[in-house]
């Protein structure tokens, strides 16, 4: 039966684990697909998910370049699980929507959100606001992303916004420039907008070369593919579109998100946006997230940033009670994986954007590097390129640790201006800048500027692989002086490490000139950079609550210790008797008897011989009074003291019970003077008196585990005498012991108890007992049977002079004879 | 008569009587020879005379193939091998041993009834364990330290995470991951002592310690069970990897070690109970 209910409990086990892994999905939100026209001739294909409690605040879900509604459903489904009615469509141009691709234009995709948030508020399932106003958020990643900021700035109507890696100037996203204040537009990233560009036209071939883009874009991009920089209309078109031009109409609660692994859209994309923000509207809630994600790829988030999401949403949409960090940033190098090596990230949070805390700087000690073009720009250096950003750079740093080339600093075509070793570790969280000479044997300039770390061991860390490009033109002879925004990052140096600018002079990605020239860069003024003050995001009261928790757990053990402990009973005063036991039982947990009621004393000087058949309880009589096993019932008193474990009344007995206990490692000596250190008493031990009584001799000295049974017999009942107690308790003291050895031991126990002193013995050779005791305990299955002095015994019984038959008398047919205790 | 409960089972007396023992000394030669079997198998294991400097294990920017970077190096690789089994198992011994070694020599007995007070008898038994345990933790990466000196030379520590350190700094960290690790041990201690308490087979308790630590892991291991594992107590073993970040994140480490701690706690508490409540019949 025990068998069968371990199977039922492992088969329970089985069924919650099942449960718990596999739980039953959430129920699968309604979703309903509906055409909607938003602008004359442009139809809309929408998707709405509704949740279980209507009415219920709305979503609108916008998805990435080159998707469609299908691309976010898993978000769609997560948030209407989450209790809001989800919109998404499809922009136009692409998928089953109709219309041209304007990059979100005012009066082109940006219109038709607008027009997707009147439908919502034409629906009974929207929370209203007030008259055609709906409670709704928008939310999109990268193209979509863009156009959640600019229909926040066109329509006040949307009550939060959340943007992810998107962009804020499209022409610093196409021809980014580095370069402060700078009128000159950045050189072509080609790879990436060729990229971008080719996801729809080689999709919609069919409709032409420009695909489904409107040719106003199409037009667009063919002249930068020729020319590598933007004509002024160019200029104006990617300026329409960029919400940095917009962003001073956002009032609604902005969340901007962007990744680290993004060479398209970096991270200062944000910084822009955040920043343009601010400085119109600075009560406007605004929060930021860098994640490890982005472009390139690298470590998804997609679990964390889903909650943070949500959490933006039910503070500003539902209106619950939540604190949001203002900035939360994930570390890649915080910890790995020990499985697989991966790079576990980690959040970290603060209450200032990255901008806003202190500036630092950082003395640069190099006077000038210098790099050469070659023709063309071949080689050139690959720092990131579309899909293999992140692996790049991953793969440039392992590397340039062990043989110090790294692909993103060609050799000859870059160079570093670096600081001092460090002396204490520094960490990079934000924007950085330089103030530099830039020398160019022709009257332009394109560089590529980062923030690297070189560790001693010569590995450089080029977080990303993500790079600032230079552009500049009209070089005087003596060299033009910029001040150069290096790329927003999060770096972290440690002390002995050098950080440092790195410039290289080609880079795959980008167009580049056609000449080959000789460039210089020196450094005019200290490195400028910013840190974070922030604390690990999930655990900041958890912190302090652990340790707290530790501490308050010890004292939570001490006081459970405490309470727990046994009760002692209360000191018997009346009892004269040395020891006294009084109505003691003990059923053992398996509902054996050994003792039943069982009451006897003890007196001064007495020699008690307790005797009994095998299992008559004796042992565990000599147990109880020796505090080693809790009576079920009654109590013992040793000179008036109850005993209990621990007894300071124990004090005052010495004991041998069921064989000899020593530490076998050591010798005999040793053991009874550990014995002795280890009782806490401080008179007169003895020991002289005591070792004679072993007869050991030099065995004394050896081992005790080279002792045969009978020595150790001996030194176990000297060990009992250590100290010379009042009361000595010795169970089967003779066992092992040839007969000299009795003889002998006999005249011990009755030279012990000569002066006052009491002996009890307990034992099975009742010849023994009837020469060496005065007094007799006799007991059977658990009861006392007989109690008193040996000679009244003895007279009593008319029949026999023997102990032995007057046993077998009282005792009766229970008796097995000559079975020594086991 | 002069007794006193508070000089029963002197602190000295119990540690003097746990040293005399020979499995203590092959603990700590156990602890020892980790770091000089790893340095010897290095030094004169068979190699593929590539030019390249030797290196354990199939990475070169791992842990183990950082370890022949120096001796910072290999004192953290060292720790990374003693953490999962070794330190484990030898803590287990130390702790699992104590009680049930006394019962089974029937010592136990004669201690209690002389009478060592039950409570002091494991406070004691407990101190001097932890001692021998905290011994063990501190001297496999000094141990390991001098072995890495003479085998691979003094070079800056190299983290796994791309971080260089600084002797000093290295040094500082090395010293944050022993006493991160001896207090994530508290939980292999405080289980192999309740054990202890429970049997009369020293043995049993030790195993069964070190028995349930590998199911931890294993358990640890599944992925499947996501934020469940966050309550295994191994699952914090490894966290002190954070001590090797430029800036340290201490979250883990703290949650880890106050977890382990408290666990400790409380199945310390659970031995001290059961034992003042037992009937001792070995």
């Amino acid at each position: 039966m025990k068998f069968r209910g371990l199977q039922v409990f492992v088969a329970s086990i089985i069924c919650a684990m099942t449960i718990a892994l596999f739980p039953i999905g959430v129920d699968a939100s309604a979703e309903s697909s509906e055409i909607v026209e938003t602008s004359p001739g442009v139809l809309i294909d929408t998707s709405k998910y509704l949740p279980k409690k209507l009415p219920a605040p709305a979503i609108l879900i916008a998805h990435g370049f080159g998707g469609s509604k299908d691309s976010v459903e898993a978000e769609a489904k997560f948030f209407a699980s989450k209790g809001f009615v989800v919109l998404t469509w499809t922009a136009r141009g692409f998928g089953e929507s109709t219309g041209q691709i304007e990059m979100n234009s005012i009066n082109g995709e940006v219109a038709d959100t607008r027009a997707l948030i009147s439908y919502l508020a034409r629906s009974k399932d929207v929370i209203i606001d007030a008259q055609g106003d709906p409670r709704v958020g928008i939310m999109g990643s990268s193209y979509g992303g863009a156009n959640a900021l600019l229909a926040a700035s066109q329509d006040s109507r949307i009550d939060a916004v959340i943007a992810d890696i998107t962009w804020s100037d499209l022409q610093q996203g196409f021809f980014p420039q580095s370069v402060e204040r700078s009128q000159v537009s950045g050189p072509f990233k080609k790879v990436w907008v060729g990229t971008f560009f080719s996801a729809v036209s080689l999709q919609n071939a069919y409709l032409g070369e420009c695909g489904s883009f409107s040719q106003q874009w199409c037009d667009a991009y063919e002249n930068a593919v020729l020319q590598g920089k933007p004509s002024q209309a160019e200029k104006d078109l990617l300026a329409s579109v960029s919400p940095i031009n917009y962003a001073s109409s956002i009032t609604a609660p902005t969340l901007l998100s962007q990744g680290q692994a993004d060479s398209l859209f970096p991270l200062s994309e944000s910084s822009k946006t955040a920043q343009a923000i601010k400085k119109t509207n600075p009560n406007t809630p605004l929060s930021m997230i860098w994640h490890a994600d982005g472009h390139d790829g690298a470590n998804s988030q997609a679990t964390y940033l889903r909650e943070q999401f949500l959490q933006w949403f039910k503070k500003y949409l539902l209106n619950e009670k939540l604190e949001f960090p203002v900035f939360q940033f994930t570390r890649t190098n915080g910890s790995i994986s020990l499985q697989d090596s991966s790079v576990i990230p980690k959040v970290f949070m603060s209450d200032k954007l990255p901008f806003e805390s202190k500036s630092q700087q950082l003395k640069l000690v190099t006077p000038t590097a210098a790099a050469i073009y070659p023709i063309g720009g071949v080689p050139g250096a690959i720092s990131a390129l579309p899909g293999i950003g992140s692996a790049g750079a991953l793969a440039s740093q392992l590397l340039s640790s062990f043989a110090g080339f790294s692909p993103a600093f060609l050799p000859g075509q870059s160079g570093f201006l670096e600081s001092a070793p460090l002396t204490e570790p520094i960490s990079v969280v934000g924007p950085s800048s330089i103030k530099v000479r830039i020398t160019s044997t022709q009257p332009d300039a394109t560089l590529f500027f980062s923030l690297v770390v070189r560790s001693p061991s010569g590995g450089i860390n080029l977080p990303n692989g993500i790079v600032a490009p230079v552009q500049i033109s009209n070089i005087s002879t003596g060299g033009s002086d910029v001040v150069v925004n290096l790329p927003e990052t999060i770096l972290d140096a440690s002390a002995g490490d050098v950080i440092a600018v790195g410039i290289s002079s080609t880079d795959q990605g980008y167009e580049t000139p056609k000449t080959s020239r000789f460039y210089s860069v020196s450094p005019l003024s200290a490195l400028t950079f910013h840190t974070s003050v922030a604390t690990a995001a999930q655990s900041s009261t958890a912190n302090i609550l652990w340790p707290l928790g530790a501490v308050a757990s010890l004292f939570v053990a001490f006081v459970y210790v405490r309470i727990r402990r046994p009760k002692i009973a209360p000191i018997h005063e009346n009892s004269v008797a040395l020891v006294e036991v009084d109505n003691l039982s003990k059923i053992y947990k398996d509902g054996h008897q050994a003792v039943s009621n069982l009451s006897f004393k003890v007196q001064r000087g007495q020699v008690v011989g307790l005797l009994g058949p095998n299992g008559a309880g004796k042992t565990t009589a000599l147990r109880m009074v020796m505090g080693l096993i809790f009576p079920t019932q009654g109590s013992i008193y040793l000179n008036g003291k109850s005993v209990y474990p621990g007894s300071p009344a124990l004090s005052n007995l010495g004991s041998f019970i069921e064989g000899p206990g020593f530490l076998p490692h050591l010798s005999g000596r040793e053991n009874l003077r550990l014995y002795w250190r280890s009782i806490g008493r401080d008179d007169e031990q003895h020991l002289e008196q005591v070792v004679a009584i072993t007869k050991l001799g030099t065995a004394l000295d050896k081992k005790v585990r080279s002792y045969s049974q009978g020595m150790r017999q001996r030194l176990a009942i000297a060990q009992s005498m250590l100290g010379m107690p009042d009361l000595l308790v010795l169970d089967e003291p003779t066992n092992g012991l040839d007969p000299q050895q009795i003889a002998e031991m006999r005249q011990v126990l009755k030279d012990y108890a000569t002066a006052g002193r009491t002996v009890i013995i307990s034992s099975h050779l009742l010849a023994e007992i009837q020469q060496t005791c005065s007094h007799v305990v006799l007991m059977n299955r658990g009861q006392l049977v007989s109690f008193g002095p040996m000679e009244e015994l003895l007279t009593k019984n008319q029949k026999s002079q023997s102990l032995e038959e007057i046993f077998l008398e009282l005792i009766g047919d229970d008796l097995v004879i000559g079975q020594e205790k086991v | 008569m002069s007794y006193s409960a508070a000089k029963t089972l002197p602190y000295h007396i119990e540690l003097y009587r746990q040293l005399k023992r020979k499995h203590t000394a092959f603990a700590y030669a156990f602890v020892v020879s980790l770091p000089v079997l790893v340095a010897i198998a290095v030094k004169f294991g068979p190699s593929e005379n590539s030019g390249e400097p030797t290196r354990i294990g199939s990475g070169t920017t791992d842990l183990i193939g950082l370890a022949t970077n120096g001796a910072a190096n290999f004192t953290v690789t060292m720790l990374y091998f003693a953490t999962p089994f070794l330190l484990v198992t030898v803590i287990a011994l130390f702790n699992g041993d104590t009680v049930a070694s006394e019962a089974s020599w029937s010592t136990l007995r004669y201690l209690l009834a002389s009478p060592v007070p039950r409570t002091r008898l494991l406070l004691q038994k407990i101190k001097v364990s932890l001692t021998l345990s905290a011994l063990a933790v501190l001297i496999t990466p000094i141990c390991a330290w001098f072995v890495g000196l003479i085998a691979f030379g003094t070079k800056p520590l190299q983290s796994p995470l791309g971080a260089t350190f600084t002797n000093s700094v290295a040094i500082s960290r090395i010293a944050i991951i022993t006493v991160y690790l001896a207090i994530s041990l508290l939980f292999v201690a405080g289980l192999a002592f309740y054990l202890s308490v429970r049997t009369d087979a020293p043995l049993g308790a030790v195993g069964v310690a070190v028995g349930t630590s590998i199911l931890l892991s294993i358990l640890d291991a599944i992925t499947a069970l996501g934020k469940l594992r966050d309550w295994l107590p191994v699952h914090y073993a490894f966290s002190w990897f954070d001590a090797l970040a430029t800036t340290i994140d201490w979250s883990a480490m703290i949650r880890g070690a106050s977890y382990c701690f408290i666990v400790g706690t409380v199945l310390f508490a659970l031995a001290i109970n059961r034992f003042a409540h037992k009937d001792v019949t070995s």
